[in-house]
């Protein structure tokens, strides 16, 4: 595999010798991967946050068709690569319109399997609009996505990797409560166990390293029981700048 | 009636044991703490360290007068068996604190909070009662509550182990947790152990 950046794939498949297989290689390549025995709600999907999908449709029963239809048409970012055994030419174009990337027979060589996958993710990814990394502005807070970091005054907050994910997802939803699983889901890729203070441990951090660098600004506020909500607003007594904006934008042209 | 005795005893066992008591109801205490401000309260892990090391010496103190001793004030295995308990429970101690820093554990769950709490209050019944063995008598409260309270740590530790196999949870989650959760378990079920040694020991004395 010659990708340079790691893929995220899930597998859609109950055929346990193909999947050990595709394992091995999948791990040999350096990927994160998933092996799901039945579909999962989109949701689930999303807080995965895959580059691609490897999905036979004999595993989704009768519902297949139109699961396959909404995760094309709700995740345009995510390669979908259908392999399966015995399907017919109809079948195949009704799934490649549909939405699906690309078609494989049963049996197939693993490594091909490989090679479309990446062969998928690298055309989704030279297909995404630059725009998308632009920075999102708020209070005095500069959020950049490309650079996995957020700034004040051009000075970085320091945050981890986690630190930021959190960040930006409470930022992306700005003004909207996120419950504690959601979020959760959300930046940790899994459901929360119950009594996990993760969310709260990492908000906290969070809050910390903000207000170390923007003390006149409280960006996050607990919802008690439920969640939490980004709302930037200077703190009280304090004069913002007038550069400083509590209104969350989007710049759209990339740095 | 008094019990009359024709050989001296060394009732400096009974002083060791309170040490113990004290001992193990500090490292819970800081247990506590700690995994109630983690992950800002890593440093109580070197606190926990030397009271497990406080715990050693006492149980060696203990063995080697035990080894020294003719008469003993109570029969030599209960002594033995006690001290080894009250080693454990401060051992158990230890590893739990042990196994935040080296699983490298974000946050804390609250199940391990309550954990914690119950063998705070288990090694309070323990710390009282150890203070009163010398007398033999009044101490069925105290192991009647720490029976209570294992009972409620068994509860506790079941119902978060169950949680913890909720569909979707990262597998790594649960494999550092459920190792956790076993071992705040054992702490506690080895105050319960220590209660059933001395419960022994008032029977046979009184």
């Amino acid at each position: 595999v010659t990708g340079q950046q790691t893929i995220r794939l899930a597998v859609i498949d109950d055929d346990s010798g193909f999947v050990t297989v595709l394992a091995k290689r999948v791990e040999a390549a350096g990927w994160q991967h998933r092996h799901l025995a039945s579909a999962v709600p989109l949701e689930d999907l999303v807080a995965m946050k895959l580059n691609a999908l490897l999905v036979d449709p004999a595993v989704l029963g009768e519902e297949g068709w139109d699961y396959l239809e909404r995760i094309c048409g709700m995740l345009p970012d995510l390669g979908v690569v259908v392999c399966t055994g015995g399907s017919t030419v109809t079948e195949r174009v009704r799934g490649l319109r549909l939405g699906v990337d690309d078609w494989l027979g049963k049996p197939c060589h693993p490594e091909e399997a490989l090679a479309r996958i990446e062969a998928v993710t690298r055309r989704r990814r030279r297909a995404r609009p630059q725009a998308e990394v632009g920075p999102l502005v708020a209070g005095e807070l500069e959020i950049r996505s490309d650079r996995f970091q957020a700034f004040v005054s051009g000075a970085s907050v320091d945050l981890t990797r986690r630190e930021f994910e959190l960040l930006a997802l409470l930022a992306e939803t700005g003004g909207k409560v996120l419950e504690r699983e959601a979020i959760y889901q959300r930046v940790w890729g899994y459901a929360m166990a119950h009594g996990d203070r993760s969310v709260d441990v990492f908000v906290r951090k969070l809050r910390q390293k903000l207000a170390k660098r923007s003390p006149g600004w409280t960006y996050i506020h607990t919802h008690f029981g439920i969640g939490y909500r980004f709302d930037p607003a200077p703190a009280e007594g304090f004069r913002p700048r007038a550069a400083a904006s509590q209104v969350l934008h989007t710049v759209d042209t990339a740095r | 009636m008094a019990r009359l005795s024709l050989l001296p005893r060394d009732r400096t066992f009974f002083d060791l044991f309170i040490e113990a008591g004290q001992n193990a109801l500090h490292a819970a205490r800081l247990l506590d703490e700690m995994i109630a401000a983690w992950p800002d309260a890593g440093g109580l892990g070197r606190d926990i360290l030397k009271a497990e090391q406080e715990g050693d010496r006492i149980t060696h103190e203990i063995v080697k007068r035990l080894n020294s001793t003719f008469v003993t004030p109570i029969d030599r295995e209960d002594i033995y068996g006690l001290a080894t308990q009250m080693d454990d429970i401060v051992d158990y101690t230890e590893e739990a604190a042990d196994f935040m820093g080296l699983y490298k554990i974000d946050a804390p769950m609250e199940q391990a909070g309550a954990l914690t709490k119950v063998l705070v209050a288990a090694c309070e019944q323990l710390a009282e009662g150890l203070g009163s063995l010398r007398d033999f008598k009044d101490l069925d409260r105290y192991w009647i509550e720490i029976h209570r309270l294992e009972n409620e740590g068994d509860r506790i530790s079941r119902d978060a182990v169950a949680s913890l196999f909720s569909n979707g949870i990262d597998p790594m989650v649960v494999i550092r947790w459920k190792d956790i959760f076993a071992v705040l378990e054992n702490a506690i079920d080895a105050t319960e152990t220590a209660a059933q040694i001395i419960e022994g020991i008032v029977i046979k004395n009184s």
